[in-house]
């Protein structure tokens, strides 16, 4: 049994070790890639040029997508703003949450979609933005809307969708730089053959490929882990908000037990809901294996830590 | 060289937390001063808002009761005319009763099930969400506070607390002992609701 200051504590460790991890692998693949690409190109100075360009390629798409990540997401889903006649819950509840958590208030909007979810983004608390589902709303009562809403408004605290962005970039970077190490291979060697016969050369090529082939697979394993590890912070801090983990609990059960997909969402959205909102297509008999590919740990696993708390 | 270098690094680094820990303090400070006044802020709507809520839900209930006791006292005139057997009152009783039932028609017709639970039910809804904002102000309080106090007495935090002087704050002032730390054997029941 552990309490809810000490869940958090474990929770920020654990999340600090594996960004950490993220970026010391990120920073070993492309140093590896640079190296290789450099030696099929005859680029001497460890082909930082080539990190820069990809870089800035993957940067430019996730800065776009972050910089005005709650337009962007609020077109594709088709929301509209909440009003307080209509939506008079859901626009107290965030009220009331907000003056809890010291935040400034975030703007409001409701997809009409009969499936129960909800999501956070925009890229700092100043820009939040706050969007739940009809679903939502017509299925929970206040203390499980509430529940719901700590998660997302814990999300916008701990600068969950900034993080997210930044490792998009990275998964990016590696992903490009494998490409453009095999392109090199085909199209551009030749340049530099006199390299091969020198050993280390061979050692650089054949760690060029393995990094090529695995690393963008692992670093988007690592990103879901990442994800998945906010998404049990944002249910901590959800709880040190409103001090109910039960609300929280039977939210999280009625989304499960509800099976419509969510019209609106797409992969590049999935991450920022509060459940899978494409719901668990494979049973638990596949095991950990599916569990890697998750955005979202299952929610058998949240309600388990969340009953710890209670 | 390389020595004085790392030296002058670590300086640098210890100074900037230095200064980090030391804004923290004096922004969490003046957040749980903000926090009071929230406190207030929301205190002062409640004030406001619930003589409003309450006129005005009285104002409709009391529509609706009119017409509830109108047709209560018709019938205990009825009721007592048939018990004494006079004509007289038996009509004059008959004649309250019928002015009484068009303009109860009318208030049916007005509102086909009587709103009076959907009116109390708003009521309810309004109490308990500004009893939550409230509560939710309290709960800023208490949280910055014990953040505050947290790292106050923590190392090496604490530190840089004393060196500045930075005093204990208060938070929600509660008694420390008192009836709410002990559980009486009446609490123990559970409770029953009467209404």
């Amino acid at each position: 049994m552990k309490n809810i200051y000490e869940v958090r504590a474990s929770n920020k460790i654990k999340s600090f070790v594996v960004v950490v991890f993220f970026f010391l692998f990120v920073s070993i693949t492309v140093w590896v890639l640079s190296q290789a690409i450099g030696l099929y190109m005859g680029y001497e100075p460890g082909g930082l040029g080539y990190v820069g360009l990809a870089l800035i390629i993957s940067g430019i798409s996730s800065f776009i997508s972050y910089w005005y990540s709650d337009k962007i997401v609020l077109s594709i889903s088709g929301a509209r703003v909440a009003n307080s006649y209509e939506d008079r819950l859901f626009t107290s509840v965030v009220d009331n949450l907000s003056i809890g958590a010291g935040i400034s208030k975030p703007k409001l909007y409701v997809i009409e979609d009969s499936a129960p979810n909800a999501f956070a983004t925009g890229r700092d608390p100043k820009h939040a933005v706050v969007c739940v589902t009809t679903g939502l709303l017509q299925k929970m009562n206040r203390s499980e809307l509430e529940g719901v809403i700590a998660h997302e408004l814990t999300h916008i605290i701990n600068f969950d969708i900034r993080l997210m962005s930044v490792v998009s970039v990275m998964v990016g970077l590696v992903a490009l730089l494998g490409d453009w190490f095999f392109r090199v291979r085909f199209f551009g060697g030749g340049r530099s053959r006199d390299r091969e016969d020198n050993q280390l050369g061979t050692i650089m090529m054949v760690l060029g490929i393995i990094f090529a082939i695995v690393s963008p697979i692992i670093a988007t394993l690592i990103q879901l882990a990442i994800s998945r590890r906010r998404e049990f912070m944002a249910d901590a801090g959800g709880v040190t908000l409103t001090r109910h983990p039960q609300g929280l609990i039977s939210a999280l059960k009625k989304i499960s037990a509800d099976h419509e997909p969510l019209e609106a969402a797409n992969k590049a959205t999935a991450h920022l809901y509060i459940a899978n909102p494409f719901k668990d297509k494979v049973g638990g008999t596949v095991g950990w294996f599916s569990k890697l590919f998750n955005t979202h740990p299952l929610i058998e696993e949240r309600i388990k830590t969340l009953q710890k708390m209670a | 060289m390389n020595f004085t270098i790392i030296l002058i690094i670590l300086l640098v680094s210890i100074l900037l937390w230095v200064v980090s820990t030391y804004n923290f303090f004096v922004s969490t400070k003046a957040r749980i001063k903000a926090s009071i006044q929230e406190i207030g802020n929301q205190l002062k709507r409640q004030a406001d808002l619930i003589p409003n809520l309450e006129s005005s839900t009285k104002g409709y209930l009391k529509h609706e009761k009119g017409i509830f006791e109108m047709l209560t006292m018709a019938r205990k005139q009825i009721a007592g005319a048939i018990k004494s057997g006079d004509l007289a009152q038996m009509t004059a009783a008959s004649t309250t009763l019928s002015d009484v039932l068009p303009r109860l028609s009318i208030a049916v017709e007005d509102n086909p099930e009587l709103k009076a639970d959907t009116v109390v039910a708003k009521l309810m809804e309004e109490l308990r969400d500004t009893s939550d904002k409230v509560m939710y102000a309290r709960r800023l309080l208490i949280d910055l506070s014990a953040d505050y106090n947290v790292k106050r007495v923590s190392v090496p935090s604490s530190f840089v607390a004393s060196l500045f002087g930075f005093s204990e704050m208060k938070g929600l002032e509660t008694a420390e002992v008192g009836e709410h730390t002990v559980v009486s054997e009446a609490e123990m029941k559970s409770p029953k609701v009467n209404l």
